[in-house]
């Protein structure tokens, strides 16, 4: 099979799922107890519209479709989701479309780096734990992997507030090995608090209001979302009206970073955990194949026998955990968000829990599930192309 | 063949499960050697043991229950106390404030006040005071806060619960309300198990007041509660329908795992909020009476077909048989009619106007089970033209202890009990069943954990069986003409659950941390409730001052999922030494 038709084949298998995660969301919408037309109209439900009779709640109930059949509301919900329009929060009085773009990016940037940290500690660790096989430092490590699955995530994340976060004003103890120049990591928030960051949300970068163009043309306007990234492409006389004590790019670059630190190492010992399992499991299975006894034969080094030969073939089960480490880490992005306060998809699911809001619920499930499959058809891609022998099935 | 004719048969059957007994013992004693070479194993083991043991003996270890002043009533402090949050192993636990007004005080006696106990409700009802006994006193403050001397306070030599106030304060009309906060010797705190000097708050208070030891200790109840719920109803519902996609294949395979793949696309914890939310609104977990039907249509499904596959199919195959087709007609009009009364159940007792009454529906789904039985036995004699007798030589049989298929009838009886006792114990009103009676937020993230987790036990276990499957003996089985359901439970099952073991013990673990992540966001324990995950978001409130708040509780998740993951860690040492090296 050519590489282009496994490719096409791999995106066909994801359509049928992701209808049916789409029936799925619906099906939950309509457990949820909660009226969202009574929610839109509020106090007004009860007056009568002039022209046509009907009560404000009535009005409601036929713009949202709510008096017609299930399957048929289902049809126009999905018709609409092919369009674009992903129905209308009633708690952000916004379209539920741009509630999920504004959080998707804060959870998949923290997500993102989160792997980042997680996987040079995970496979090292991993690496090591292997060579080692058995002694004192395979002991430690693979009671450290199981340690770190095992710790609760909300908890992990407020002990590393006390410990490496924010120290003298709360009262907590901190040490300064990530030294910002506070001596400590910021532990609420995206960003300083005094600094308005220029993105979509802000004021700023509406070129009507303030006259400024916080990006170059050529960006996406108000930026990714994707704030490590955005900080760069900041223009000079944005960066001269948000804080004095952020005027360069680098400087806002820091101050993203070094709020970023915290949550996704949270994030990345969970996860760190489970990869260094898997890498340890399969550098051993690798280094019993005749291929590594044939290279040691040769006489080759040790060290070049495990990096050359036998990591490389042991790394390409790793990829296949990687998609499923994304969705991980997006499940505990739910609790690492509330704690950082950070308004990604977690938070936005918990507040539309506690509101019924059931549009953003829906929304953010469905992003969720989108990401999860394009990570892993990305990873599948990968795997066909670096293995040759998955295309064959 | 008569009951003492077996007796050789029997003297065999002995011997085998003599010998059954004897591998049993060796295996178990096997898999301990190989499980306790693993130091980390052997730790799981200690960790998961003694939070069982501390689940189990909460009552006698804990200095008081956890939702003192909250719920129960059973054990409420006087009003006057001031709750404050104190540090682990900090003196102050055994401190109280008590007002004393000075204007009550002068009608009453000279100067003296009585250091007065929690009030407490006894046994039969009534209010009693404990006297406490005041090791010191370190403060005395007036109305408005202002530092009084102590020394115009003095404890009664001969009885330490009385303080006398000195007449200098007495006299003083501009202090008519005073504060005295004082040490007492607390028996309320007391661990029994520590030894002196140790016996302060060792976890500290919250804001409450409240001991969180005990809450923590109470709270491994409630963890371990969930992670057991939780990880048999999934392990359940995964192998049932794992082991129907694994045995049958095809398009049920397809469909089953297509919708295992849905679940896998969305993060389990986002999923449970979104299933927790869609069960906001459910009270009770009820069935609908035709639900609990659906178990006996099923039964008779499958009866009728077996009975179709072992009479009709033989009889085709041999052409000089007197069997005519229109005689399995009968049975099979008879059987459905025979049912139909069955299911006219529900309306017979508006018809006889009984009522509500539980036990006559019982009587009669037993008179009508009974009679299905007994129309089936007939038939057969029927059919093979084996003459009925002996029914009373039977019974006798059945009564003889030695006789081992006594404990087949014991099956059957066991089998009714059981049935018997989860009928009457489900509340039943309006024709519906209650399966869960107060379905409060924390069944409310069982269900949804169960809900999320069955994909995952479905895969395994449909993996096992397609593995298991292609082997000789169940080709074997097959070969002889077993029954499907034979098959999985007696053939593929017992030889798959290996690593069922092993993912249930981890998942466990897992179940207890996401249900305290759950609490944790708010949707799970109700508030006030001593739930790890709960007290964790409790103690946030208070949280980078009064840290072990947070701290301690967490600690408790963290040492029993770790003890349940080391645990089945090493059990997959045991069960599949390939992965160990």
């Amino acid at each position: 099979m050519k590489t282009s038709e496994f490719i096409v084949r791999r995106i066909l298998l994801l359509i049928p799922v992701m209808i049916g995660v789409t029936v799925f969301t619906f099906m939950i919408a309509q457990i949820i107890p909660s009226n969202p037309a009574a929610i839109l109209c509020g106090e007004r439900c009860g007056l009568v519209d002039p022209v046509t009779g009907k009560t404000m709640l009535e009005l409601q109930i036929e713009r949202l479709g709510l008096d017609k059949p299930v399957t048929e509301q289902f049809t126009i919900y999905l018709q609409n989701l092919l369009e674009g329009d992903w129905g209308e929060s009633t708690s952000y009085n916004r379209p539920t479309a741009e509630v999920v773009r504004d959080a998707a990016p804060v959870t998949l940037e923290m997500t993102l780096f989160a792997l980042l940290i997680a996987y040079p500690i995970g496979i090292t660790l991993g690496i090591l734990s292997a060579v080692k096989q058995d002694q004192t430092f395979d002991q430690i490590s693979r009671f450290l992997a199981i340690a770190f699955v095992s710790l609760p995530i909300f908890w992990l994340a407020m002990m590393l507030q006390l410990y490496l976060g924010t120290g003298s004003d709360v009262g907590g103890i901190c040490d300064p090995i990530f030294g910002t120049e506070g001596g400590c990591l910021p532990i609420y928030g995206r960003h300083d608090a005094a600094l308005t960051y220029p993105d979509r949300t802000s004021a700023l970068c509406d070129t009507a209001i303030s006259g400024i163009a916080c990006y170059p043309s050529w960006y996406p306007s108000g930026g990714t979302g994707f704030h490590l990234v955005d900080s760069w492409f900041v223009t000079d006389e944005a960066l001269d009206s948000i804080h004095p004590d952020y005027a360069s790019n680098s400087l806002l670059f820091n101050d993203t970073l070094s709020h970023l630190i915290l949550p996704s190492l949270t994030l990345g010992i969970a996860s760190a955990g489970s990869l260094l399992r898997y890498m340890r499991a399969s550098l051993l299975e690798v280094m019993n194949e005749d291929y590594v006894r044939t290279a040691r034969a040769k006489g080759l080094s040790e060290s070049r026998v495990i990096i050359v030969h036998a990591c490389r073939n042991a790394l390409i089960p790793i990829l296949t955990i990687l998609g499923f480490s994304i969705g991980g880490a997006i499940g505990g992005a739910v609790l690492t968000e509330s704690i950082f306060a950070f308004y990604g998809m977690g938070n936005v699911a918990v507040d539309a829990i506690i509101n019924l809001d059931y549009s953003v619920l829906m929304g953010v499930t469905l992003i969720t599930a989108v990401i999860f499959l394009l990570s892993n058809l990305v990873v599948d891609i990968l795997y066909g192309v670096v293995d040759p022998r998955v295309r064959l099935e | 063949m008569t009951w003492k004719d077996g007796e050789e048969e029997r003297a065999e059957s002995r011997r085998r499960l003599s010998e059954r007994l004897y591998q049993t013992r060796f295996d178990l004693v096997r898999t301990w050697k190989i499980y306790r070479r693993s130091l980390l194993a052997i730790v799981g083991l200690f960790m998961v043991l003694s939070v069982c043991t501390i689940a189990i003996f909460a009552d006698d270890i804990a200095v008081e229950h956890p939702g003192r002043d909250i719920q129960d009533t059973r054990d409420v402090w006087s009003i006057d106390y001031e709750p404050q949050r104190k540090e682990p192993f900090s003196e102050e636990c055994d401190m109280r404030e008590q007002k004393v007004s000075l204007t009550e005080l002068r009608r009453w006696d000279e100067n003296g006040t009585l250091a007065l106990s929690p009030t407490r409700i006894a046994e039969d009802s009534s209010f009693y005071q404990d006297t406490l006994v005041v090791t010191d006193y370190r403060a005395l403050v007036d109305r408005q806060g202002y530092p009084l001397p102590l020394d115009l306070l003095y404890l009664e030599p001969s009885n330490n619960s009385y303080f006398w106030i000195s007449d200098e304060l007495m006299e003083n009309n501009s202090v008519n309300q005073i504060t005295i906060t004082y040490m007492f010797d607390n028996e309320e705190m007391h661990h029994w198990w520590l030894p002196d000097g140790w016996d302060v708050c060792i976890f500290g208070t919250n804001e409450e007041g409240q001991d969180m030891f005990s809450k923590i200790l109470y709270g491994s109840r409630v963890s371990l509660q969930i992670g057991f719920t939780v990880a048999t109803l999934t392990v359940i519902i995964g192998t049932i329908i794992g082991s129907i996609s694994g045995y049958f294949g095809g398009r049920v395979d397809e469909v089953i795992m297509r919708i295992t793949d849905i679940f896998f696309a969305v993060p389990g914890l986002i999923l449970a909020l979104a299933f927790v939310a869609a069960l906001q609104a459910v009270e009770d977990f009820t069935l609908p009476l035709w639900f609990a039907l659906l178990i006996p249509i099923g039964f008779l499904a499958v009866f009728v077909r077996s009975q179709i596959d072992t009479t009709l199919l033989p009889k085709s195959i041999a052409p000089n048989s007197s069997s005519d087709s229109s005689y399995v007609f009968v049975r099979a009009i008879l059987i459905f009619g025979i049912f139909f009364v069955f299911l006219a159940l529900g309306p017979w007792e508006y018809i006889f106007e009984i009522g509500e009454s539980r036990t006559w529906r019982l009587a009669a789904t037993i008179f009508a089970l009974c009679f299905i039985g007994f129309i089936l036995v007939l038939d057969r004699h029927l059919i093979d033209m084996i003459p009925i007798k002996g029914i009373g030589m039977r019974a006798k049989d059945a009564l003889d202890w030695r006789n081992p298929y006594r404990y087949l009838t014991f099956r059957t009886i066991m089998i009714f009990l059981a049935a018997t006792i989860i009928f009457l114990w489900s509340g039943n009103d309006e024709g519906n069943i209650t399966v869960i009676e107060n379905f409060d937020r924390l069944w409310k993230i069982q269900i949804a954990l169960v809900f999320t987790g069955w994909p995952g036990y479905a895969r395994l276990i449909r993996g096992q069986v397609l593995y298991v499957k292609e082997m000789t003996f169940v080709e074997a089985a097959r070969s002889v003409g077993a029954p499907s359901g034979r098959i999985m439970f007696r053939h593929i099952l017992p030889n798959a659950w290996a690593p069922l073991l092993v993912a249930f013990t981890l998942d466990i673990g897992g179940t207890i941390l996401s249900a305290s992540g759950l609490s944790f966001i708010g949707l799970g324990a109700e508030p006030g409730a001593a739930e790890w995950g709960k007290l964790v978001s409790d103690g946030r409130a208070f949280f980078p001052q009064d840290n072990w708040l947070v701290f301690y509780p967490g600690m408790a998740i963290l040492v029993t999922t770790l003890g349940f993951n080391l645990l089945g860690d090493g059990l997959r040492d045991v069960v599949d030494p390939k992965n160990r090296r």
